[in-house]
């Protein structure tokens, strides 16, 4: 890890004062804070190196291509993947609706086959595959989180020869349960083999370092602006062999390769997904943020997380007041959700933010089945990062009492 | 100028009308209209028992943050008793309050509580939920 100054000096965020606070940011399971080296990266290619990218042959166009692939291959290498299967995207719900429509254009589901989700997703895991069942007549199979609490041996039963898709967060942006995915693959591939297992991954990639090969999973998808990267930047990764046989979503510029009157065939993977101008400026952000992620060192980033839940759960399971959702065991990772008894989130999280400078989550988390799971209309979410340290929740805790105290 | 802080938004009278609920029940066979903020998920459902042309009956149910229950429940204790007409010239000041502009302070007697909220933009939509329903409650006569 960096000691705890660097931090500071690396997310002047990390410098403001809220309401005479020291800001304590435990919202990043919605977004991290920026790091300067990233939006540094972000500038000097916007001021110095801009131009369109795979079209012209000036220096400009040259030096532009090459900072996006180079982008494109770092975030290859961070998952183990080829480059060719990194399709650039704004985030992790535009990667999950290309996937969905791209899987039904191109007839990859047969009538009478199933896609499997379940009522834990984020509605960007969760709408996509509802929609496209209706629009194309797919059967779409809901696997209950009974409690919010997922448990992979009744998921197993939902798993049968007839299942052709599954897709699952890697972690409850809820709960922070983390969810085994390496078993789930294990099991689904025995009970059929060409399973497509498709890993939401918005919440997993920031804290725990991925292999998609050795993993096994056929797609993957995940935002860079929840991992210290700029938003409108994200990553769908996708086998090749799936790719090269799936149509493109959208269609326009940078994706053919032959046009005429009648007809149009596609260009290459990955050129094919990502028709229109890029966002160069935040693939070359996300690529410096994955710089400093392995700089930190995956490994750490999750002991950190590890020891911060923890030592979160146990002083607040000491607070009689709050009532705590999900496993609160070592397969809960950076996320806490909770309600303070009788009160709602929004204000327990503007009192805390006025009265500690603590930044929470209140509301439904984009995940209204998964609240119905849990029995409640919406929870608190706090939730850490490699900058956030022990003393943090200290503060949490101190506000926590002082909203009880005020509004009990 | 006074600078606003938390105290004045949770301040005692808005956690009393929060928690009172005096209002907070179903009027059978009235005018009635639900709203929903789809950030948040709050809900409000707003009954309203109309005579010729007065509100003689108002009430609300739903769940949502003290703001909210507040600003429901001081709502019905305003408009009960008063015309249709007269709760709609309320309302329209309400919401101009709630925009941060001029409003005619004499109309919304009691409601000055509230009369910093467009500084916290972020809870407007709470404080301003129950209001616009009302707006559809009361055109929603059958
Ligand atoms: C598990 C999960 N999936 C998907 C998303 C959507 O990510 P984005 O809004 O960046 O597309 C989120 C973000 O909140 C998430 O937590």
């Amino acid at each position: 890890m960096l000691s705890s100054n660097k931090y500071e000096e690396e997310f002047p965020a990390l410098k403001r004062k809220i309401n005479g606070h020291r800001l304590v940011y435990l919202d990043n399971a919605a977004t991290t804070l920026r790091p300067k080296r990233v939006m540094e990266a972000v500038s000097e290619y916007s001021l110095n190196h801009h131009a369109n990218v795979h079209r012209s042959t000036h220096t400009l166009a040259s030096e532009a291509t090459q900072m996006y692939e180079s982008s494109r291959q770092k975030l290859a290498d961070f998952i183990n993947a080829k480059k060719e299967e990194i399709i650039f995207t704004k985030g992790t719900t535009e990667s999950i609706n290309l996937l969905a429509y791209s899987l039904a254009i191109s007839n990859m589901i047969q009538p009478g086959e199933e896609i499997l989700i379940t009522t834990m997703e984020h509605h960007s895991n969760f709408v996509p595959w509802q929609q496209i069942g209706k629009l194309f007549n797919i059967k779409i199979k809901y696997f209950p989180v009974k409690k919010g609490i997922f448990e992979p041996d009744d998921y197993f039963n939902y798993i049968t020869s007839k299942t052709k898709v599954i897709s699952i967060t890697g972690i409850s942006n809820v709960t922070g349960q983390v969810i085994p995915i390496n078993l789930i693959v294990e099991k689904a591939r025995k009970i059929r083999n060409n399973v497509i297992i498709i890993v939401d991954g918005a919440q997993y990639i920031p804290h725990f370092s991925v292999d998609v090969k050795s993993l096994d999973i056929d797609f993957l998808a995940f935002s860079g602006h929840k991992m210290l990267g700029p938003t409108g930047i994200g990553v769908l990764y996708g086998k090749k062999e799936y790719l090269e046989q799936m149509s493109p979503f959208l269609f326009g510029g940078e994706m053919i390769d032959k046009v005429s009157m009648e007809d149009t065939t596609f260009t290459i993977l990955p050129f094919k997904f990502e028709a229109g101008t890029p966002n160069v400026d935040g693939s070359v952000g996300l690529a410096k943020a994955v710089e400093l992620l392995q700089q930190i060192g995956m490994n750490n980033i999750n002991q950190h997380d590890k020891m911060l839940t923890k030592y979160a759960l146990e002083k607040m399971k000491n607070l009689d007041f709050l009532e705590i959702y999900g496993p609160q065991d070592e397969f809960q990772s950076s996320i806490v959700s909770f309600n303070m008894k009788g009160i709602h989130p929004h204000d327990v999280a503007h009192l805390l933010n006025d009265i500690a400078g603590v930044a929470i989550r209140s509301g439904h988390h984009c995940a209204q089945p998964m609240m119905n799971e849990l029995g409640v209309k919406a929870t608190c979410r706090v939730s850490f990062y490699v900058y956030n340290q022990k003393d943090d929740i200290d503060i949490l805790i101190y506000g926590l009492k002082k909203v009880w105290e005020w509004l009990k | 100028m006074v600078k606003i802080g938390i105290e004045d938004l949770y301040s005692d009278i808005i956690l009393d009308y929060a928690k009172n609920n005096k209002y907070k029940k179903e009027i059978p066979a009235s005018q009635k209209a639900e709203g929903k903020n789809l950030s948040c998920g709050d809900e409000i459902t707003i009954f309203l028992k109309v005579d010729n042309g007065k509100i003689v009956e108002a009430s609300y149910l739903g769940h949502g943050c003290i703001i909210s229950q507040a600003s429901a429940a001081m709502m019905c204790e305003i408009i009960e008793g008063k015309t249709v007409e007269e709760a709609e010239k309320i309302l329209n000041e309400v919401i101009k309050m709630s925009q941060g502009k001029e409003y005619d302070n004499d109309l919304i007697d009691g409601l000055e509580v509230f009369s910093d909220i467009s500084k916290f933009p972020m809870r407007i939509k709470c404080f301003t939920l129950s209001w616009h329903t009302l707006e559809e409650a009361i055109n929603n006569q059958d």
